[in-house]
């Protein structure tokens, strides 16, 4: 659940770019970083190889304003995709309030994209949690690829009974970037506003 | 839900700042923070004399995660739990305790402020915040009234909608 300080009138909610690896998470925060105003965004925090593949995650704070009184924010947070990672994926899904699921659109990413989304299924059961009761939405990036992957096959592997909503993306340009966040974080705020 | 949000307003939060203030001067350090095991600041003071803090959401996001992952590392070697956390460098150090199983206390300090007196003042402020935290309800209904989500969604499209 998100955090609500009182005292400081702030509403804190955390959101999570899960999917395989290289499948454009650290971009879409990269681009998000490069295009909101200053007063709007924190400090990016990348913690990554040499190689700039993430190795623990990536941060990005954003200051929607204030909401009926409440400065209402949100932290932008990514995992690191490589399957061998999971220990550090596993924590940083601690206190999701909504999970964005990049799935890579490149044609020989469609296992991983499966075995990326039942690991998040099985990290989240960690924390006692469902897939199901999380805000999720997919965002089927790479969209630019000439040999992508046609969206209604991946989403035979993703999302079988369309539950979720889905954004097409290429992150690199950003086509797609903000409209998935803005969906994912309705879906927050509705859920809060409900709790 | 995956677990409670503290709540530590009104009297709980006016108490945990004055037993960080009364730490901070007590140890000499710099900064003092309660922060939650999801990285956001619950409280936080600074000594008047301390130059300008850093990026607190940063710092707070990496105190989190370096907590979760020496927790992680813990368990993998057969303890329950470290419980606590010294970096130091030529000039500036940090201590993070455990304050219960849901925060973290985080004091940065410099070269005036031995370690051992940082941990000394660090142990007794915790006593006292475990009480207060422990004492805090967690939020349970939260009532943001029925205009909440339009508002939100009405700054979600204006933020995002323009870009």
């Amino acid at each position: 659940m998100s955090t609500i300080n009182f005292a400081a009138r702030e509403i804190n909610c955390k959101i999570v770019y899960y999917g395989p690896g290289i499948a454009g998470k650290t971009t879409n925060l990269k681009y998000i970083y490069r295009q909101v105003p200053n007063n709007v965004k924190g400090e990016m925090v990348s913690l990554a190889t040499e190689d700039e593949r993430t190795l623990f995650f990536d941060f990005l704070p954003l200051d929607l304003g204030m909401v009926q009184g409440f400065k209402t924010r949100f932290h932008l947070y990514t995992v690191p995709g490589q399957v061998f990672y999971n220990a550090s994926r596993k924590l940083i899904l601690r206190g999701v309030d909504g999970i964005i699921f990049v799935a890579d659109s490149a044609p020989n990413r469609l296992r991983a994209n499966a075995e990326s989304l039942r690991n998040l299924r099985e990290n989240l059961v960690e924390y006692s949690l469902k897939l199901e009761n999380v805000p999720l939405v997919v965002q089927y990036n790479k969209r630019d690829l000439p040999d992508a992957l046609p969206v209604e096959m991946l989403r035979m592997v993703i999302d079988p009974t369309g539950e979720y909503q889905e954004f097409e993306a290429c992150a690199e340009t950003g086509k797609g970037v903000f409209e998935t966040l803005r969906a994912v974080s309705k879906l927050v705020l509705e859920r809060l506003a409900a709790s | 839900m995956i677990e409670p949000s503290l709540a530590l307003y009104g009297e709980a939060f006016s108490r945990v700042n004055g037993a960080l203030d009364v730490l901070l001067k007590g140890a000499h350090a710099r900064y003092a923070m309660v922060v939650d095991r999801k990285g956001f600041v619950l409280a936080h003071r600074e000594s008047l004399w301390a130059p300008k803090p850093p990026v607190l959401d940063s710092v707070a996001t990496l105190i989190a995660g370096n907590a979760a992952a020496t927790s992680a590392l813990a368990k993998l070697v057969g303890e329950p739990r470290f419980n606590e956390l010294v970096h130091q460098g030529d000039h500036i150090g940090l201590y993070v305790e455990e304050v219960t199983d849901q925060a973290l206390l985080a004091v940065v300090f410099d070269n005036t402020a031995p370690v051992g007196r940082v941990k000394l003042y660090v142990k007794k402020a915790i006593q006292e915040i475990e009480g207060i935290v422990e004492a805090a309800e967690p939020i349970r209904d939260v009532n943001l009234g029925p205009d909440f989500v339009s508002s939100a969604g009405a700054l979600l499209d204006d933020l995002f909608g323009r870009l």
